[in-house]
């Protein structure tokens, strides 16, 4: 026999807690402490003699300047799909039952991912210091269907545009291998069941999936390649870094023509970054 | 006729002929010579406790998995190996995948396409295998999902489904290849308890309706007897009992299948 539970009466009831939130003494102090070194930093560079902030806003939009960001751009977006397109490759093969060609691919994204790429630029802009010419022809054989002086096809731009998307592509093949063995085995035996071979099953059922997974980390590769596309300046590129540098050279404002360069990778970066977010959105809604 | 008389398989040409089939993985034997034939239209539903092989018979089959010994024929022809002068040949990739058209599989875990649509489920291989024109192929797709009770999911993503709809839009894409054999893993095993029953009711009016060989591993003893021509009772890696639902049901006469039907049906 147990009283039916009863609330208390209540005379007034509470709308709202009233709570007098506990201090963090040391997060004020941290806080208070940053901002310092922020404004003494800021202030530092705004203020400091050697820095002519008038040469700055002069180049900012020169036509040079912005012709040097043209390559920049132009040289990591062509960079960037063959960049894929080979990544795609390796990844492929690297995952064949074929030992030699996975040997292959292993042996390739060894090669390029451990070499720096600054080495990778250096050896491919000076190509044509130990292979004369691009030749067709068949192997190990004196028959050659066409012939080029590398000297004459090996411009910066090509030597740029090799480099980081060699170098990019060992990177990403590891990427893209790794979305395509998240792709789990149901998929691939729905795909046998219905009559589809490894190929079409590649094309239709797993590279599809797989991509949405490697989405965001690509989005990281073209804003890492961007960045290291200033690697180019080593061989004259022709790149944004190549013609601040070039500039600094004639007016000797080495730090202003950096702060030009600076300005507009964090710019592009940005941009860059605010694309991939919505991008990532969309594709997380499906 | 005296020729084929000497042959049984050839006198009875069951639509899938199992016979003879060890089956390993790596030093583990999971299937035990076994022998099954299955008629044209037949259906029949493989039961056992798990670990019994019913699945990887299935699955072989289907030739997802690899036999070790004996030979599977499915409409007189041998699955994944031609014979010739005695000795097996692997078939190349397009051969191989031409048979595997001919039987179609649901799976447990449905396996649906995750960037497909429900339509698109069910039309992509008709489109890229049957080369049906695609107008047609989406035309048929949509009246499948209107028999499984999808008409209005059509544009929806596996993910926006219920299991229980997702293995609907499953069976209709096998469907959709007019396989002459269909098979189901477990169709209702990964399914909440209460999506069994709209999943067993498309596979009854499948069975009914069709003539389809039809091979069911399943653990719903009610669906068999009320829809199996005939039971197999698998322990073990070996068919130990078979016959019809109520001869293997009611009154089984291994010892085994007595014991699993003891513990399954409560």
């Amino acid at each position: 026999m147990t009283a039916p539970v009863q609330s208390p009466p209540l005379l007034m009831r509470e709308t709202k807690l009233n709570v007098v939130p506990v201090r963090h003494w040391g997060r004020g102090v941290l806080a208070v402490v940053v901002a310092i070194i922020l404004v003494a930093v800021v202030a530092g560079l705004w203020t400091n003699p050697n820095i002519q902030w008038p040469v700055v806003w002069q180049f900012l939009f020169s036509p040079a300047i912005l012709k040097g960001l043209g390559t920049t751009l132009a040289i990591s977006a062509v960079a960037m799909v063959i960049a894929l397109v080979l990544s795609v490759i390796i990844a492929v093969m690297r995952i064949s039952p074929s030992r030699i060609v996975s040997g292959f691919a292993a042996g390739y994204v060894f090669l390029f991912r451990g070499i720096p790429m600054i080495v990778l630029l250096i050896f491919v802009g000076n190509l044509g210091l130990f292979f004369k010419n691009f030749a067709l022809g068949i192997p190990f054989t004196d028959i050659v269907f066409w012939s080029v002086p590398v000297k004459d096809v090996m411009t910066p731009f090509l030597a740029s545009v090799i480099g980081l998307s060699v170098a990019g592509s060992g990177y990403m093949a590891e990427i893209v291998r790794g979305g395509l063995l998240s792709i789990n085995r149901g998929q691939h035996e729905a795909a046998k069941a219905l009559g589809l071979n490894g190929t079409r099953t590649l094309r239709y059922i797993v590279l599809p999936q797989a991509m949405k997974v490697l989405l965001p980390p690509m989005g990281n590769e073209f804003i890492s390649m961007l960045k290291a596309s200033a690697i180019v300046s080593v061989i004259a590129g022709g790149d944004l870094l190549t013609v601040a540098l070039g500039i600094s050279g004639v007016n000797f404002r080495t730090i202003e023509m950096l702060i030009v360069a600076t300005i507009w990778y964090l710019l592009v970066i940005t941009v860059l970054t605010i694309v991939q977010h919505f991008v990532e959105k969309r594709v997380a809604a499906r | 006729m005296t020729l084929e008389m000497n042959d049984p398989i050839a006198t009875v040409p069951g639509m899938v002929e199992v016979a003879g089939v060890d089956k390993w993985f790596g030093q583990n034997q999971v299937l035990f010579d076994i022998d099954l034939s299955i008629a044209e239209g037949e259906m029949v539903c493989l039961i056992g406790p798990s670990g019994s092989g019913k699945s990887t018979l299935l699955r072989c089959i289907n030739h997802l998995e690899e036999i070790n010994t004996g030979r599977i024929r499915v409409g007189g022809e041998l699955i994944g190996y031609t014979e010739k002068r005695g000795r097996l040949h692997e078939m190349p990739e397009h051969e191989a995948c031409r048979q595997r058209v001919g039987v179609g599989m649901v799976f447990q875990q449905f396996n649906l396409f995750p960037h497909m649509t429900a339509l698109e489920n069910i039309a992509f291989a008709p489109i890229k295998i049957k080369k049906t024109p695609r107008a047609q192929a989406l035309a048929r797709a949509q009246s499948l999902l209107e028999r499984v009770g999808l008409g209005a999911k059509a544009g929806s993503y596996p993910s926006q489904l219920s299991g229980g709809q997702q293995q609907r839009v499953a069976i209709a894409r096998a469907v959709a290849m007019d396989p002459t054999v269909l098979l189901f893993d477990e169709p209702t095993s990964a399914l909440d308890p209460e999506l069994v029953g709209e999943v067993l009711e498309v596979m009854k009016d499948l069975v009914r309706t069709s003539n389809m060989t039809i091979v069911v591993v399943t653990h719903e003893m009610g669906f068999a007897r009320e829809v199996a021509d005939r039971v197999v009772f698998m322990a073990d890696g070996r068919v130990v009992e078979s016959g019809t639902p109520s001869q293997v049901l009611d009154t089984p006469q291994n010892a085994r299948t007595r014991e699993f039907l003891a513990a399954v049906i409560r």
